[in-house]
Parts: C-alpha cells; structure tokens; sequence
C-alpha cells in the first residue's frame, strides 16, 4: 500500500465524515480511526515480515454515507413504499392478500396496495425473490420510504 | 381557536418549518411536519409531532406533490395547512385543492392569489384601486409594433417582463431601440417555457430604485392593518441578502403614504392572511407599486421585532376565523430592526452555493439577537434546496443601536465545514453608505466592484 493510497483514504473518510476504515490488501493490514472534527491519524499499518500472504479477504470500506442517513449496508432487502397513503394487503376486504409469507415474486408482482386520495395504486414488487417477512398491518398508513416487506 | 385548527401540516422545510412549528406549539396546535428523505435529519421533523416522509430528496417528487401532501393531511386528520414560502405557498391550484379537500389553506384565498399572480392583472388593480404603479403599458404587449411604440412613449430604459413570471425572474432590461425586439422574443420564450406562458408586459425602468415593501395583515372580515415598511434594497441579483426596518431613507409623511396605499392595494385584491406589497421608490421619492406576494416572507422577523407582533400567530388566528386583535392604531414602531441572512455560498467564488456537513455551529446571542434557523452541529446542508442557514435579527432602541448589536453579532456566530455569506454580511454593515442609511439597490454591486477594485480613497470604516 503506497502513501498516496493511504491519502486517498484519508482524504475520504474526512469527506464522507467516516469514524473508522479497516482493510487488508496487498499483504497489508491497514486500520485507520479517527473522532469526527480531528484530522485522521493513520495508525498501525502492519506489513507482514516475511511470505506472501494468500490472498486477503478484503475488507469494504463503509459505504459512503448520503447525506441524511449514516445507515451501515442493508442487512436485508425490503420492498419499501413508493407512495404516501393506506396500506392494503388485498384487492378488496374478501378477497385473499396479494402476498403471504414464502410467496415467489417478481418485478410486475403486485404485492399491495395503497390507497390515496381515494385513489387505489396497485404497488408492484420491483424486485424478484420470496416474501420473507411482512412488516405493515394491513390498513396501516405508510409514508414514502417505509418498507413493506422483507425480500431474499 | 384550538377547536377549529386542531392540527397543522407544515408543507415546507429548514427554517421556515420550524418557525411555523414553534408558533402552533404556543397555541397548543398539534403539528405534522412532510419531509423529503434528505430532510429525515432535520430540526422540524425533530420539533414537529408527527413526521411523515412524502419522496425522495428533488422538490418535485416530494415537497411540490400536491397530492402527496393532501394524502398526508387525510391520513392525519388534519385542520389546516401551512404552506410557509416557497414549495406551494403561491400555488393556487394547491390552495384551491386544500378547499375542495375541507383544508384550511394558511393563506389568501385561490382567488386573491390568482389575482396577484397575474402581474399585468395585479398592476390594473392597483390602478383601479389609486394605487401608484411604474408608468407602463397597460394589459400584455399585443405585438412587436407595440413593443416599440410603448417603448418609445415611456422613454429608455424600460423593462419587459413576464404577466406569470414574479420575484426577478423572466425579465430583461433594455436600453434602446436596437436591442428591443430581440429582448422582446427572448424573453417570450423564456417566459414561455419557465411559466408555460409567453404574455409580457413593459414598465419604465427605474434606474437603483429603493425596494421598499409593506407587511401587512387581513382578516375574513375586510380588516386590513399594515406593520410598516423593510427597507430590502440590500440585494444581489435580485436575491434579499439583508433588510430592515423602519427603512433609513424613508421621508416620515412617505411612510404614512405608503402605508395607506399598501392597505389599499391589499383591500383592492380581497386579500386575506400576511402579505407583503412591493414598492419600488425613485431618487425624487416617488413610489411605484411592483408586485405582491402572497405569503408570508423570509424577512417577516423584522416587523415582528419592531411591532411585537407575531405574524405567524396571526396567520394562524386569521385562518381559525378570528378577527384581526389589532387595529392601525394599535401598531406602534418601536426601536429599529435588521435581518441578515446567513447563506451557505462562498463569496470569493461568486456566491457558489456551499452545501455540507456543518462542523459546528454556535449561534450569537444576548440582548437584542434573534436567532431563526433549523441548522445545529453536525447538521448537513442538503444540496437541493436554498442555501439559508439562518436569519440573524437584532432588534435596537434606534438604527445607531442596532448597527453595533448587528456588528457585535456577526462576529460571535460561527459556522464551520461549510462556506457562508457572513464575511460579505460583514462589510456590509461596516460600509459607511450603508451605515449612513445612504444606499439603494445598486449598492451591493458598487460595493462588490470596490471589494474587487479598492482605491486609496475608498475608507470603508
């Protein structure tokens, strides 16, 4: 690991405004923390002495942070809310939910939907997988964002 | 009043949201806070009783969604809206939709506003009305013929702008016969495809006017007071970067009149709820009605401090159907006031917006300092909205006062991590035609070229 690559580093973790960077690359272990407002201090970049290692597990960095939410990477996939409304699991209060628990979905599924303004908006599953989890009661108001489901 | 709004939605964001928040919490209003998801962070969704989120961070797929932001008051059973500035708070359609919804819209009626929209429309009105307008055509240019023969009888310079265009936008000044037309088309077009619609209109251009504007307040009942004048002619671009008030080059029987006349013009449009008309004052003291908006404004603190009163309140006792508490006489001009606005904008590259994370941020205070702002340390800036990061207003027992507790403040307010107009803000006030009281809409451009061109003659103390 060349200087300027640990600059780089550096340079990022001040603009994303990121606490702590660990990764081993090029027979290099390199762990770099600071406290946000202080400039980085790089500390313990460990070479190892003698062999070449096989090769390393590398480590991501944090994925750089958007601006409002410093969220880690996504543990789980979710199906979120496209739309601010009434959150509905079935066509009609008869008729069988969309979706259940272990169902295959994909892209043009339609897993709910949500009522606006009196206006029903079928909402589709934009992804493909099986419903892991549901995460809203059905009748439960959901905002923009708000996941609905869980995906694998 | 608690009764008739029992919830408020606040249809906006940054400061003006928390601003609007603080007062419904001082009636003992419930308050609902939309935000964009680059504003999950921000001190109104903090402040606010509820938070819903409407879209992503881009205006238009969340803060101008009309019926995102209805859905949001059907599912928390709201009583009214506020529509702050900005976003939809001019917007009648939106105004006309909260009615037809049962929403108290925290603003003038649809028809009031549609009426003020429409310049060409606003300025017949204030001529009906009595009220001085720039000397200008009346109605929308019907041609190129007419261009020329308005033109040539309001004499060079003139402006042209657009009937649906507002705040500094869709112009262009022309200066003689041999650059009219092609000003003429281009600012049709313009106009055409920022406002969907091309009708113009021609005013003479007064050349550095003063802007000074009225605040004022109207109930459903036809009671119409006004808070005196802001002196805004501290401006960049057509952007307010500071005002004040009373204004420091207002003759005291010019006040009254224009007073009287912005209280006509309010009346003349059925105007109800806090709005400011705009006039523009010449060299030899003549006003001229230029426009009005419909809302309540970024600079509503100043009157606040120099009157007492609380605007936002009464927005939200005017909606309720309560009428007006006070009477003209009632407004009393106590002491003098200026607001500065803080920007995230870099005044060595142009005013380039700065958005970014805040480091830290310490606020001025003490004895005469008002502080409005949404930010605090660690707060980003988003990068699409405005730039405000907040407004100072100190308020003094006359300008003399209030200049040192401004100088005194600026000073003390810090703002790290991000570049701010607060350097700029700075020699503004320490400008002697600015601290003289001698200064007009040309002032911050003469300023700029000084700052850019200094001379051995030029003392700014």
């Amino acid at each position: 690991m060349q200087m300027d690559e640990i600059k780089a580093i550096v340079k990022m973790m001040r603009e994303y405004s990121l606490t702590e960077f660990k990764i081993e690359a090029d027979g290099c272990n390199l762990s770099i923390s600071r406290s946000a407002g202080t400039p980085a201090a790089p500390a313990q970049v460990v070479l190892p002495a003698a062999a070449v290692q096989p090769a390393p597990v590398a480590v991501p960095a944090a994925a750089p942070a958007p601006a409002a939410e410093a969220a880690p990477a996504k543990e789980r996939e979710t199906i979120e809310s496209p739309l601010v409304g009434t959150f509905y699991r079935s066509a009609s209060p008869e008729a069988k939910p969309f979706v259940s628990v272990g169902d295959k979905v994909d892209p043009d599924t339609v897993v709910g939907i949500i009522e606006a303004m009196k206006v029903m908006n079928e909402i589709k599953a934009e992804k493909r997988g099986e419903i892991r989890e549901i995460l809203v009661e059905n009748g439960a108001p959901v905002e923009y964002g708000q996941p609905l489901f869980v995906i694998a | 009043m608690a009764e008739l709004l029992h919830k408020v939605l606040i249809a906006n964001r940054g400061e003006i949201a928390v601003r609007v928040i603080r007062a419904c919490r001082e009636l003992d209003i419930a308050t609902v806070v939309v935000y964009s998801q680059a504003d999950a962070d921000s001190m109104a969704v903090r402040l606010a009783d509820e938070a819903v989120c409407i879209g992503p961070a881009k205006s238009s797929q969340s803060y101008l969604l009309i019926d995102r932001i209805l859905s949001v008051a059907a599912l928390c059973d709201v009583s009214a809206i506020h529509p702050g500035y900005g976003f939809l708070s001019e917007n009648a359609y939106f105004a006309e939709a909260c009615r037809k919804h049962g929403i108290i819209f925290i603003g003038p009626s649809p028809e009031a506003m549609r009426a003020l929209g429409d310049k060409a429309m606003a300025r017949a009105t204030m001529k009906k009305a009595g009220v001085p307008i720039t000397p200008g055509g009346d109605g929308i240019i019907a041609d190129e013929k007419e261009a020329v023969r308005l033109a040539r009888s309001l004499k060079y310079p003139v402006i042209i702008k657009a009937v649906a265009g507002g705040g500094g936008r869709g112009m262009r000044i022309v200066h003689n016969d041999a650059s009219l037309l092609a000003a003429y088309h281009a600012a049709k077009t313009e106009a055409e495809s920022a406002f969907g619609n091309g009708d113009l209109y021609m005013e003479k251009f007064l050349v550095n006017p003063r802007h000074i504007e009225v605040q004022i307040l109207a109930d459903n009942y036809g009671n119409v007071i006004h808070l005196g004048e802001r002196d805004c002619s501290v401006q960049r671009r057509n952007q307010k970067l500071l005002e004040e008030s009373p204004s420091p080059s207002l003759p005291a029987k010019l006040r009254e009149k224009i007073g009287a006349a912005a209280v006509k013009a309010a009346k003349a449009a059925g105007y109800t709820s806090a709005g400011t008309i705009e006039f523009l004052c010449d060299s030899s003291d003549n006003f001229y009605f230029m426009e009005m908006n419909t809302r309540i404004q970024v600079e509503h603190p100043v009157s606040e401090a120099v009157t007492g009163i609380d605007l936002v309140k009464e927005q939200l006792r005017i909606a309720a159907g309560e009428k007006l508490l006070y009477r003209q006489k009632d407004v009393v001009i106590n002491g003098h006031a200026i607001e500065c606005r803080i920007n995230a904008e870099d005044p060595e590259r142009n005013f380039a917006p700065s958005p970014g994370r805040i480091t830290q941020f310490i606020p001025a205070g003490g004895p005469g300092v008002r502080m409005d702002t949404h930010v605090y340390s660690g707060y980003t800036m988003p990068p699409y909205y405005d730039s405000l990061i907040g407004k100072m207003i100190v308020h003094g027992s006359n300008r003399a006062e209030a200049l040192a507790i401004c100088r005194r403040a600026l000073d003390e307010v810090v703002v790290e991590g991000v570049k701010t107009s607060l350097p700029f803000l700075k020699k503004v006030i320490a400008n002697k035609h600015f601290s003289g009281g001698k200064y007009d809409t040309g002032f911050v451009e003469r300023l700029m070229q000084e700052l850019a061109n200094p001379t051995k003659k030029e003392e700014n103390k």
